[in-house]
C-alpha cells in the first residue's frame, strides 16, 4: 500500500492529524476497486495470478472490459478493441467475463460500505461515494477512515484491493482515489484541494470527454490550474454552462452531495405459465403464491419492501407493469398480496396472460425504528408467516401449507403431485 | 342557453365546484361542469363520481333557459382572470359555449349534458342540523389522522358516528387516532356509523365557513349529503367496517404527566429538526417532574430538550414519531395537556387537562 497525505508543501504545513479534522466541514470518500473484473478472476483462479490478463469477449468486435495491472504497462486499457489489445500485449490471457460473480462481490462490498455510512452512492459495480461527515469520532481521522474502508473491502471480498480518495467534495475525492492506484489512500484536505488539483491535466476533469478536452486545449487550457484562474465570463461565453461547471470543479467546488443509490434493489417472483390465463381468480392465485415467496425471501434476508410491482405479460409478449409504494415498508406477504390486488384494476388489458409476477421494490434494511400499530393488523400475519417459514425450513418445502393454497394447487400446477398424496 | 351575470356573482361557486373536479379523468365529461339555467336561476354541478357538489345561484339574468357542460378548470380560470366587477354572458351555440365580457370573447368546447352523471338522491335515514362552525371543528380536529392510500381502504376516510346523544368523528391511520365529540345527536338514533372518504372530508372542510350558518347533514345507505346555504355536497360512503376505536383508546393507564402545551410543542418542534428525516423518531425520558426529549440523525447530530412537567409515576423511556406528537399538540387548544401511558410498548393518550371535545392516541415507536 502507498499512503499519501497531501499537505501544503511549505514548512508551514499543519500536521496531518487531529488538527486537520477540525477544518473538514464535509468528508466524502470515494472507493474504487483496482482492476475489478481482472482482480476477481485472479483471486478465483490462482493460475491467473501475476499474469497479464484481459477480461472481455474474444469475439470479433469485443472490447477489453478490464486489463490486469500486469498487462497495463503495454498500454492496453478498458474499452480498447480486443483485436488491438492482443496486438499490444500478445502474451495476455483472455478471460470471458462472469458478471454474476462480479455482481455478487459488488453486493458484498456495497453492504460493507453501509457499515460506514447511511449515505452510500454506488456509481457502478466497483466504485462508490461514502458520506463520512460527522463520523470522525467513530472512525477517526480521514486517513484512518480510508484505511478502515480498504480493510473492510479486503475482508468482504476475501482479498481484493481498492484505492480510496478522501476530500471535502465528490469531485476531488474521485480524482484522489484514481491518482495513486492501485491499493492506495489519498487524503486531500479541503483547503488544499484547489492547489492540489492545479498541476493535474485537464483529462482529470470529471465530465470532460476527448472532444471537450480537445476544445479546452484549443482554448489554451492544459492544466486544471489554468481553468481555476480563467475568467469565468470567458468560459461561459465559450463553453456555456459546462464552462462554469468546469470552473467550479477546478476551484475544488462541487455542491453535489452523496445521494443514496437509486439502483433500487428488488426481489421478485415471476412465473411463465404452462397455460395462458385470463380469469381474475387464477391471476390472484398466482399473485398469492408470488407474494408468499417474496415475503419469505424478504424476511430471510432482513429486508422490507417499500413498494410492490405487479407484472403481467400478454400472449403477444407485451410486458405490462403497475406499481405502488406502501404506506410503510413491510415484509408481510399478506400486505404484498393486498397491495398487488389493488393494482389489478389499473391494468388496461384483461388478458390472456402468459406470465404473472410480483416484485418487492425500493427495499430497505429491516433494522430501522419500528412504528407500533394500533390494530396490530399485520403483526399476526407476520408471526404466522414466520412460523410457516420456520416449519418449512425445518421439515422441507410445503411441509405446512395454508388450506387456501391446497385448493389452488391444481391451478398453480407445481403442487400437483403433493395433492395426490393429500387426497 | 344564455345567461348574464357579473363576475363576482359566480366566482366563488365556480371555484368551489371546480375543486371537486379531478385533474385526471377517466371519462371526458367529468372534467366539465354541468350548468343548468332556468328562469329561477343557475345550478352548477361538478363531480368525480365519488364526490358531487352543486351550487344554486339566484339573481342571474337567464335570457334563454337550457343546459350545457363546459370545461371546469378553463371556465374557472377565465372567470378569475376577468377584471373585477365585469359583466359576463355565457351562451351555448351548437356544440360550443361562448363567454363574452367587454372586449373579451372565449369559445369553449362542450359535451352533451346527457353524458353527465348525477348522483341519485336516495331518501336519507338520518338528518341532523348543526352550525357550520361545529361541523368544521368535528372535521379539523381529526382530519389530519386519516390514512392516505392505505390498503386497509376503510382507514382512508373518517368515521362519522351519530347517536341520540352525540355526533362524533374518528380518524386513524393505524399509528395514531383522533376523536372529536359534539354533545348533540339525532333523536331516536341508537348508533349509526358511516365512513366518509378522504376526498369528501377535504371538500367538505373547504366548503364550511367558520360561523353559525346552518348545515344539514343527511345520511342515507350509500351517501352523505351536506347542505349549507346554496351549496350541496354529496359524497359516496366507504363500504367497509371501521375498526373498534373504543378498544384502542387506553383507559386506566398507569402513568400520567401534565404539562404546558405550548412549551412542549415548541420543544418538539426544535428537537424534530435533528431527528431522522425518514423515521422522525424522538426518545422521551420521563422522570420526576422532568421530561427529556432527545433526537438524533444519521449525521450523528443531536438535539436535547428538557421540559418541566408534573410527573411522579417512576422513570420510563419511550419513543415516538415526533410528527404525530406535533400534530396533536397543534390540534389541542388548551393551556395544559395530559399524557397517559402504561409502558414503552403501549399507546399513549393525549388530551386536554380539563374536559374537552377531542382526544388523541399515539402508538410508540421502538427506536
Amino acid at each position: 500500500m502507498t499512503g499519501t497525505h497531501v499537505t501544503s508543501s511549505g514548512a508551514s504545513a499543519s500536521p496531518p492529524d487531529k488538527n486537520s479534522v477540525g477544518r473538514w466541514s464535509q468528508i466524502i470518500a470515494h472507493a474504487d476497486m483496482d482492476a475489478f473484473y481482472a482482480s476477481v478472476e485472479q483471486m478465483d483462479d490462482p493460475r491467473l495470478r501475476g499474469r497479464p490478463i484481459l477480461v472481455g469477449s474474444t469475439s470479433g468486435r469485443g472490447v477489453v472490459l478490464t486489463a490486469s495491472y500486469e498487462a497495463r504497462h503495454t498500454g492496453v486499457g478498458s474499452a480498447m478493441p480486443m483485436v488491438k489489445a492482443r496486438r499490444l500485449c500478445p502474451q495476455a490471457l483472455i478471460v470471458p467475463p462472469r458478471f454474476a460473480r462480479y455482481a455478487e462481490l459488488s453486493g458484498r462490498i456495497m453492504q460493507a460500505f453501509t457499515d460506514f455510512s447511511p449515505h452510500v452512492e454506488a456509481i457502478s459495480l466497483d466504485e462508490a461515494f461514502l458520506e463520512m461527515t460527522g463520523s470522525e469520532h467513530i472512525f477517526g481521522s480521514p486517513e484512518q477512515m480510508a484505511n478502515r474502508i480498504r480493510e473492510a473491502i479486503h475482508e468482504a471480498t476475501g482479498g481484493l484491493t481498492a484505492s480510496v480518495g478522501i476530500s471535502g467534495t465528490k469531485y476531488v475525492a474521485k480524482v484522489a482515489s484514481a491518482l495513486n492506484k492501485p491499493d492506495a489512500i489519498t487524503v486531500v484536505p479541503p483547503d488544499k484541494a484547489a492547489a492540489w488539483l492545479a498541476p493535474l491535466s485537464i483529462s482529470r476533469l470529471w465530465g470532460a470527454g476527448p472532444k471537450t478536452q480537445a476544445r479546452l486545449k484549443q482554448l489554451g487550457f492544459h492544466l486544471i490550474g489554468d481553468l481555476a484562474v480563467a475568467d469565468p465570463d470567458f468560459l461561459k461565453a465559450r463553453l456555456g454552462s459546462l464552462g462554469m461547471h468546469f470552473y467550479a470543479l477546478a476551484n475544488a467546488q462541487d455542491p453535489r452531495s452523496v445521494a443514496r443509490s437509486h439502483r433500487a434493489r428488488s426481489l421478485s417472483s415471476d412465473r411463465t405459465l404452462e397455460h395462458d390465463i385470463s380469469d381474475p381468480a387464477d391471476i390472484r392465485r398466482h399473485l398469492r403464491r408470488s407474494a408468499d415467496r417474496v415475503g419469505t425471501r424478504l424476511k430471510k434476508n432482513n429486508y422490507l419492501a417499500g413498494g410492490v410491482r405487479v407484472k403481467l405479460k400478454t400472449t403477444d409478449f407485451q410486458s405490462l407493469t403497475r406499481q405502488r409504494l406502501l404506506n410503510e415498508p413491510s415484509d408481510v406477504a399478506d400486505v404484498l398480496y393486498e397491495t398487488a390486488l389493488s393494482l389489478l384494476p389499473a391494468f388496461a388489458s384483461s388478458g390472456p396472460f402468459r406470465l404473472v409476477g410480483l416484485a418487492a421494490h425500493d427495499l430497505i434494511r429491516a433494522d430501522g425504528p419500528e412504528q407500533g400499530d394500533l390494530f396490530n393488523s399485520h403483526q399476526q400475519s407476520r408471526e404466522l408467516e414466520k412460523t410457516i417459514d420456520a416449519l418449512n425450513q425445518r421439515f422441507g418445502k410445503n411441509a405446512v401449507r395454508r388450506a387456501r393454497d391446497i385448493d389452488s394447487s391444481t391451478v398453480l400446477g407445481d403442487h400437483a403431485s403433493d395433492l395426490d398424496f393429500l387426497r | 342557453m344564455k345567461f348574464t351575470t357579473n363576475r363576482e356573482g359566480l366566482l366563488r361557486p365556480l371555484q368551489l365546484v371546480t375543486g371537486v373536479v379531478e385533474r385526471r379523468q377517466t371519462l371526458p365529461v367529468l372534467s366539465n361542469l354541468l350548468i343548468e339555467a332556468t328562469p329561477a336561476g343557475l345550478s352548477i354541478t361538478g363531480t368525480d363520481l365519488e364526490v358531487e357538489m352543486v351550487a344554486i345561484i339566484e339573481g342571474v339574468q337567464v335570457d334563454q333557459p337550457g343546459t350545457a357542460t363546459i370545461p371546469a378548470r378553463k371556465l374557472a380560470d377565465i372567470w378569475r382572470s376577468l377584471p373585477e366587477g365585469a359583466e359576463v354572458s355565457v351562451t351555448q351555440e351548437a356544440d360550443r359555449a361562448i363567454v363574452r365580457s367587454g372586449r373579451s370573447r372565449f369559445t369553449l368546447a362542450t359535451l352533451p349534458p346527457q353524458e353527465f352523471p348525477k348522483v341519485e338522491g336516495a331518501p336519507s335515514d338520518i338528518e341532523i342540523k348543526l352550525t357550520s362552525k361545529e361541523v368544521r371543528r368535528l372535521l379539523d380536529q381529526v382530519g389530519f389522522s386519516m390514512a392516505q392510500q392505505d390498503v386497509r381502504y376503510f382507514l382512508n376516510g373518517m368515521l362519522l358516528e351519530i347517536t341520540s346523544g352525540h355526533t362524533r368523528t374518528v380518524a386513524t391511520d393505524g399509528h395514531r387516532l383522533a376523536m372529536c365529540t359534539l354533545n348533540r345527536g339525532a333523536d331516536g338514533v341508537e348508533r349509526h356509523q358511516v365512513i366518509v372518504p378522504r376526498k369528501g372530508v377535504i371538500e367538505f372542510s373547504r366548503l364550511l365557513a367558520d360561523d353559525d350558518t346552518e348545515v344539514t347533514l343527511s345520511v342515507s345507505a350509500n351517501h352523505l349529503r351536506v347542505k349549507q346555504g346554496a351549496y350541496t355536497l354529496t359524497t359516496k360512503l366507504v363500504d367497509g367496517k371501521f375498526p373498534d376505536y373504543e378498544k384502542v383508546i387506553p383507559k386506566d393507564a398507569s402513568r400520567s404527566l401534565q404539562c404546558d402545551r405550548e412549551t412542549l410543542r415548541q420543544a418538539f418542534l426544535r428537537a424534530s429538526i435533528l431527528s431522522n428525516e425518514k423515521y422522525r423518531g424522538v426518545r422521551l425520558t420521563i422522570d420526576e417532574d422532568t421530561l427529556t426529549i432527545q433526537a438524533n440523525n444519521p449525521e450523528q447530530e443531536e438535539a436535547e430538550e428538557i421540559v418541566s412537567v408534573a410527573y411522579q409515576d417512576g422513570m420510563m423511556e419511550i419513543g415516538f414519531n415526533v410528527s404525530y406528537l406535533q400534530d396533536v399538540l397543534g390540534a389541542l387548544s388548551t393551556d395544559q395537556v395530559t399524557i397517559s401511558v402504561s409502558d414503552a410498548n403501549s399507546s399513549a393518550l393525549i388530551e386536554a387537562k380539563e374536559p374537552d371535545d377531542s382526544v388523541y392516541v399515539v402508538m410508540p415507536m421502538r427506536l
